[in-house]
């Protein structure tokens, strides 16, 4: 293995191979909580989950509860969860657009659930919908009031991101799995938007050459690292960062700095 | 820091329809990477199992000097003369650096029962000759009657669409035969690895990559810190799949 990544002296991937964590916090912007119908998760409660992304350094982990979307949980007890673990869990409101009258209570009481409810969770391919589907725009008219992150699942071309970014210009798009395939589709809509919008990597860090792309169109500036978890593992996907072929400037701004620059230090 | 061999079982080379990376770049990535050694199998498998199976022992001999790769070829059914009889097929295999074989039963339109390819698969279960599952994503129901046909073939499960999130299925196969190995490549459930390792034993998993899809380093990172003890890290990471392929009696 000598003359490996995994062996460049005082290089990222040096200190996480030899270490297994760096000397910054990583920020895991793509979280889920709970059991999956059609998926065995041996980790998939709040103390594993904890324990997990914290071997690695993860210092928040932001997620939306799978059930919270699938509509058997309130994201108020969500809230109750983030409570627990205070110093890594903040969530995102999961928003069902077919639950119109929850959602609106929940986005009533929004405010009450700071610091941990950082911003709302759209999954438009799984409630039948795009997101300029009607009825998000009570959602998206919040955020966009507020300034709020909206993740958003993609995966294709999606051509209602691309236009719910340019109608909602304060909203802070995560385009969570970069529109997954069509790469040169994400990078448009990065570069189509008023600054708004950002490119979020849950799936891609084991595919070769896919963040080398991503951050060769629209800049490490742009993209933030996620897992899904707890889908994937947080060694292999701050792994898959790590062995893209970009600079340790760029791999701190995915892992590390860009969710500061949003969030604050703080969130 | 205990220096790692790495043999990646799950890669893939050579031109089919598009351009794929080759040799070079495979050796180039596992410079980057740290991997040593690679079981490679060829693109154009699906398409073209005759001439694929040619081209990649020509691949090997012209462009891997250095003998760091070991070539995979398909196989096809017995009765159509496609394929030498197993001793003549191994022993070619064996001229050309080919160390296990695989199978495209959908592609190439053939059943998996005993009076399709019975022979060649007695012939390599007797010669332990590893069999790469690649061919059968989300087909689990063909995948469970191919092995209760079979039981006594060493198997590789390598295909890249349908592990992750397929621990119902994955398991019951590592229950029940023990020469049932598992790849691990995007098997990317949260200490997934370790869990698997300690369930069944370290013996029975291999590290892959999925290349040109899949980058080699996102699953060395992951096994490196799955938590399992160096011994049984070392074992998944290369020591197992040499023992494989040095078992077979080519």
């Amino acid at each position: 293995m000598s003359g490996c990544i995994w062996n460049e002296p005082g290089s990222l991937a040096e200190k996480f191979w030899r270490e297994g964590k760096g000397d910054f916090p990583i920020y895991d912007m793509h979280g889920h909580m709970g059991a999956h119908y059609a998926i065995y998760f041996k980790r998939c409660e709040a103390p594993e989950m904890v324990a997990h992304v914290k071997r690695i350094g993860v210092k928040r982990l932001v997620f939306s509860h799978h059930e919270a979307l699938w509509g058997s949980v309130r994201n108020a007890q969500v809230y109750e969860i983030c409570k627990q673990y205070p110093n890594t869990l903040r969530m995102y409101a999961g928003i069902i657009p077919q639950r119109q009258d929850q959602m609106k209570e929940d986005i009533a009481n929004f405010d009450r659930w700071a610091p941990y409810a950082v911003g709302l969770k759209l999954l438009p391919g799984y409630h039948s919908a795009d997101v300029m589907d009607k009825r998000y725009e009570y959602a998206l008219a919040f955020a966009n009031e507020r300034k709020l992150p909206v993740l958003v699942h993609t995966w294709g071309r999606d051509m209602a991101m691309l236009e719910a970014i340019q109608k909602y210009p304060d909203v802070r798009f995560f385009i969570g799995h970069c529109c997954y395939g069509a790469w040169d589709h994400a990078i448009r809509c990065i570069k189509e938007s008023s600054g708004n919008a950002y490119l979020e990597l849950t799936a891609i860090p084991g595919d070769r050459g896919i963040i080398e792309k991503l951050v060769a169109g629209v800049g490490s500036e742009k993209i933030l690292f996620g897992t899904d978890m707890p889908w994937f593992d947080e060694y292999q996907a701050v792994g898959g960062v790590l062995a893209a072929k970009i600079s340790d400037d760029d791999k701190l701004n995915i892992l590390s700095r860009n969710p500061e620059r949003i969030l604050g230090k703080d969130f | 820091m205990k220096e790692l061999m790495f043999f990646d079982a799950n890669c893939r080379i050579g031109d089919c329809i598009e351009a794929y990376p080759g040799v070079t770049e495979l050796l180039a990535d596992m410079d980057y990477y740290g991997v040593d050694k690679a079981l490679v199998r060829h693109n154009g498998i699906a398409k073209l199992p005759l001439s694929s199976n040619r081209e990649i022992a020509e691949m090997l001999k012209q462009y891997d000097v250095q003998q760091r790769l070991t070539g995979v070829w398909t196989i096809l059914p017995d009765s159509c003369d496609e394929i030498p009889e197993p001793d003549e097929f191994f022993r070619q295999m064996k001229a050309n650096r080919i160390g296990a074989i695989t199978l495209s039963p959908f592609e190439h339109r053939y059943q998996l029962r005993r009076i399709v390819i019975g022979k060649i698969m007695d012939a390599a279960a007797e010669r332990r000759v590893p069999v790469l599952l690649d061919a059968f994503a989300g087909q689990w129901a063909q995948l469970y009657d191919f092995l209760e046909r079979f039981p006594e073939n060493t198997f590789i499960y390598t295909e890249l669409g349908g592990k992750w999130g397929s621990d119902r299925n994955i398991r019951p196969l590592l229950e029940t035969y023990e020469n049932f190995y598992f790849e691990i490549a995007r098997y990317w459930v949260p200490e997934g690895i370790r869990d698997l390792a300690e369930k069944y034993g370290a013996e029975r998993i291999l590290y892959g990559s999925a290349f040109p899809a899949g980058n080699q380093g996102n699953g060395m990172l992951q096994l490196k810190h799955s938590g399992l003890n160096d011994a049984d890290i070392a074992k998944i990471a290369g020591e197992n799949l040499e023992r494989i392929l040095k078992g077979a009696q080519l």
